[in-house]
């Protein structure tokens, strides 16, 4: 079986960069140790060997489809639910009274991470099912919790998040389902919702939609939505299950992640559509973004592993592909020489090289903001608020960087192929068509931009940026200890103060209420901010494996823990350098996108 | 029915093979460590099947270090109820089947299992000798395996056919593929694991027997050949004084 997933790189990133067994001082996670989630991620590759990976081709090639009134899937779901219940998958992170083992976000998101690469177009079945029940278990009352919980986790009925409606994708202000009142927590539902991953295939008997409506009489915008949960089937009295009129009309065709179904819902046509109500009236929004937030790394995560498993791919291609002769200092090549394989070209190594650093780095970023989850959750001190404030400042980043800079990873990994990269006889095609869609789940790369720049940066007067700037020069300050990597801390604390020089000058438009101006070039923002932030976490990865040169720590290979400084250096060549156009577009002072009314005449 | 399974710990598959010590240790720097996929997916599998049928419960043995907890765990986190460890260097196979005899010999199983091989050393040693200080029948290379009563029915695979036998009373088997499938452990059984019994016995007297003098990673395979399809004659030549296939 190819390699898709590096276990080694994984355990490194969790271990020795990120300290997570720091996580096992806190009472909820007293039950583990080191080999407890060893065996877990080793459970999860065996697992993805049999279930997933050999299923990636299979599911592109014959999507899911709508036909008869119903989607059809591959059926390899219908085993995975099956399994992912029986085993404990799906209830992973919940508490123990709800039905979980109380596992750290950080190795459910690993966990997560070898199935994604394995099959991008599997987890999201099993993601968004733990996402709703999880939701149902943070807000639903008793009555809901036991009747849904224990059905979801068991793999029996799976959930979707319904949000996005027709006329309403970015903007949830704009949704219009209706929800009136029947009789106390319940109410008809009556609309359409779009998007809808995992919906309505044949793999389970009932799926739980967790939908966004507007109660009648409700104020506008997102402050008069309200979270239900509607089941495709509803529990009677007598526990018997009866039809409950929200059907699929039709199953999206998409150019990638094409075995994962994405419906069509509606909503009451033909009859009522009970739904019932989560948590207080009108705070929907609110306690969606639990589960967002969550599925905003779960994005990101998609991306990197996806990425991650076209950069072996085409690893692989280059260390066997034949081809040209390896060019000689003296300025000439020898025909008559045997051909070099390719991975022994440079542009062909800075490819690899650009796909191994934007990998390893977006992950290791996902780790560290899943970190931060769990001691937010667990960590009543300051430590713990200010993992909350690290994770929300990060998440956005965390979702954005490995969807943009993943798909271009994919992209490289495809031109590494030539034109074998194009053929549809080798996966790169694949994953180029499959990791294209993150940039857009889950709010797009706009939207987290505003996100970012909008919410992030200024909240709580900027702490959280104060507090990630902290830890980077904390990190600065460490390397700056060791001979190899002080000129690489040096040459980030040149680059960390751009970001503070953007705001310095985009502040003051938003201090005079010029929103527009102010976030105009959010987008370019982000990528000046994600660039260091991942310039960081190599720099993270460096110290990590210079620690572990200089003990003699035989854990991994020399070879390895020195490719982890290679690569750093590679970033700090390749990448960083591009903060300083970042920061010039920032402070241009043309406006060239913002225009006072509607005009399209430059266009 | 109770049922000792004796576990090896080996390199993952997929780890990179080298030596030290001028060739005469395997060189364990960077690399992973598994249960044996010999024991794991087929010994032990197939006994706790028989045990889930016909009652009794799943030791697990190792002999080895304290660092081989990890795979000792594992087994217990696939279903086996307890373990133990002899806590001694695996120094050559018969240092592993003393200590596992000297265990096995006072505690009555109705069957020993373990894998028809390690995939490191391929020794194929250990059943034999724990069968023969034992006194016991042994079936090696055993792809499928019937309980009725007291009667073991055994098929093992031979070159173009099967073999079928019959075995009453207790006896020892070496498993090989298609015995039983792979179970992954899940998140109860691992979460358990940490509880079950492991209990840590010191060695018997039992002196290595084999030492090595030198190991040798394969040559590197060469790269490939191009023949011009007009030149059968170069083909053939290749295919008889290089590959020597022909």
């Amino acid at each position: 079986m190819a390699q898709y997933v590096s276990l080694d790189t994984l355990r490194f990133l969790l271990y020795d960069v990120h300290k997570v067994e720091k996580l096992l001082q806190y009472e909820r996670f007293r039950d583990f140790d080191r080999n407890a989630f060893d065996m877990l991620l080793d459970s999860a590759k065996t697992w993805a060997d049999q279930d997933f990976y050999p299923y990636l081709r299979e599911m592109d090639e014959q999507p899911a489809y709508f036909k008869d009134g119903k989607v059809h899937t591959h059926p390899i779901v219908k085993k995975l639910f099956k399994e992912a219940g029986a085993n404990g998958w799906l209830g992973m992170y919940f508490d123990t009274e709800d039905g979980g083992i109380q596992l750290p976000m950080t190795i459910t998101n690993s966990v997560f991470h070898i199935l994604e690469a394995a099959n991008n177009h599997l987890p999201g079945y099993l993601g968004l099912t733990s996402g709703s029940a999880h939701l149902i278990a943070s807000f639903g009352s008793d009555d809901l919790k036991k009747t849904y919980i224990p059905n979801m986790l068991s793999g029996k009925w799976a959930g979707t998040m319904a949000l996005t409606e027709p006329q309403s994708g970015s903007s949830l202000s704009d949704i219009t389902t209706t929800a009136t009142p029947v009789s106390e927590g319940t109410y008809s539902i009556r609309g359409q919702k779009i998007f809808i991953s995992g919906g309505d295939h044949e793999g389970v008997d009932n799926f739980i939609h967790l939908t966004l409506a507007r109660i009648d009489g409700a104020p506008s915008g997102t402050k008069g939505i309200s979270l239900f949960v509607v089941p495709q089937y509803r529990v009677q009295d007598d526990g018997q299950l009866v039809y409950n009129h929200v059907k699929a009309v039709a199953d999206f065709q998409k150019m990638g992640q094409r075995g994962y179904s994405t419906v069509h819902l509606v909503y009451g046509e033909e009859d009522a559509s009970y739904g019932y109500l989560i948590g207080e009236a009108n705070q929907g929004l609110k306690h969606m973004f639990q589960m967002m937030n969550g599925a905003r790394i779960d994005v990101g995560l998609s991306a990197a592993s996806i990425a991650t498993a076209a950069y072996y791919a085409s690893l692989q291609y280059a260390r066997e592909r034949p081809q040209g002769r390896k060019l000689q200092n003296k300025g000439k090549k020898e025909a008559t020489n045997e051909q070099t394989l390719i991975i022994n070209h440079p542009d062909v190594r800075r490819m690899l090289l650009l796909q191994k650093a934007v990998v390893e780095g977006a992950l290791s970023l996902l780790l560290e903001c899943s970190l931060h989850v769990d001691i937010a959750g667990s960590d009543q001190s300051e430590t713990g608020i200010n993992s909350k404030l690290l994770s929300e400042i990060l998440t956005p980043v965390a979702k954005t960087y490995p969807a943009e800079m993943g798909r271009i990873a994919v992209n490289n990994g495809l031109q590494v192929l030539g034109g074998y990269g194009f053929c549809t006889d080798f996966v790169l095609q694949q994953y180029a068509r499959d990791i294209r869609i993150m940039a857009i789940y889950e709010g797009t790369t706009g939207i987290q931009s505003l996100d970012l720049l909008g919410r992030k940066i200024p909240m709580e007067n900027g702490r959280a940026l104060r507090l990630l700037s902290a830890q980077i020069m904390e990190t600065i300050s460490s390397a700056s200890n060791h001979e190899n990597l002080a000129p690489y801390a040096n040459v980030l604390g040149k680059h960390l103060p751009r970001v503070q020089q953007a705001l310095e000058y985009l502040f003051p438009f938003a201090l005079q209420g010029d929103h527009e101006d102010y976030l105009a070039d959010a987008t370019i923002f982000m990528d000046l901010t994600s660039n260091i932030i991942i310039a960081h976490q190599w720099l993270k990865m460096a110290l990590a494996a210079e620690n572990a040169l200089q003990s003699g720590d035989s854990t991994y290979t020399e070879d390895f823990y020195r490719s982890k400084v290679h690569t750093m250096k590679f970033y700090f060549k390749y990448e960083l350098p591009k903060t300083s156009a970042s920061l010039e577009t920032l402070l241009n002072k043309d406006k060239l996108t913002i225009t006072d009314t509607y005009n399209d005449s430059i266009f | 029915m109770n049922i000792l399974v004796c576990i090896s710990k080996t390199p993952d598959t997929t780890s990179k093979i080298s030596f030290k010590s001028d060739n005469t240790e395997y060189n364990s720097d960077g690399v992973t460590f598994i249960m044996n996929p010999y024991d794991e997916w087929y010994a032990l599998v197939r006994a706790l099947e028989i045990t889930e049928q016909n009652g009794g419960s799943v030791t697990v043995i190792n002999v080895g270090p304290a660092t081989n907890d990890i795979i000792i765990r594992k087994a217990l986190a696939i279903g086996a109820a307890d373990a133990v460890r002899v806590d001694t260097e695996a120094m050559d196979s018969y240092v592993v089947a003393a200590n596992i005899a000297a265990h096995a010999k006072s505690k009555n199983y109705d069957m020993i299992f373990l894998g028809k091989e390690t995939i490191d050393y391929n020794g194929s040693e250990v059943g034999a000798m724990v069968a023969e200080i034992m006194d016991l029948p042994y079936a090696s290379y055993v792809s499928r395996l019937d309980i009725s009563g007291s009667t073991a029915t055994i098929t093992r695979e031979l070159e173009g056919g099967e073999e079928v036998s019959q075995i009453d009373g207790a006896f020892v088997l070496s498993a090989a593929k298609g015995l039983a499938e792979q179970r992954i452990a899940n998140m109860k059984g691992i979460m358990m694991a940490k509880s079950k019994p492991l209990t840590v016995v010191q060695p018997v007297q039992a002196d290595a027997r084999v030492s090595a003098v030198k190991y040798a990673v394969p040559p590197p395979k060469s790269g490939v050949k191009l023949v011009d399809p007009d030149n059968m004659d170069e083909l053939v030549r290749l295919l008889h004084e290089e590959a020597k296939v022909i």
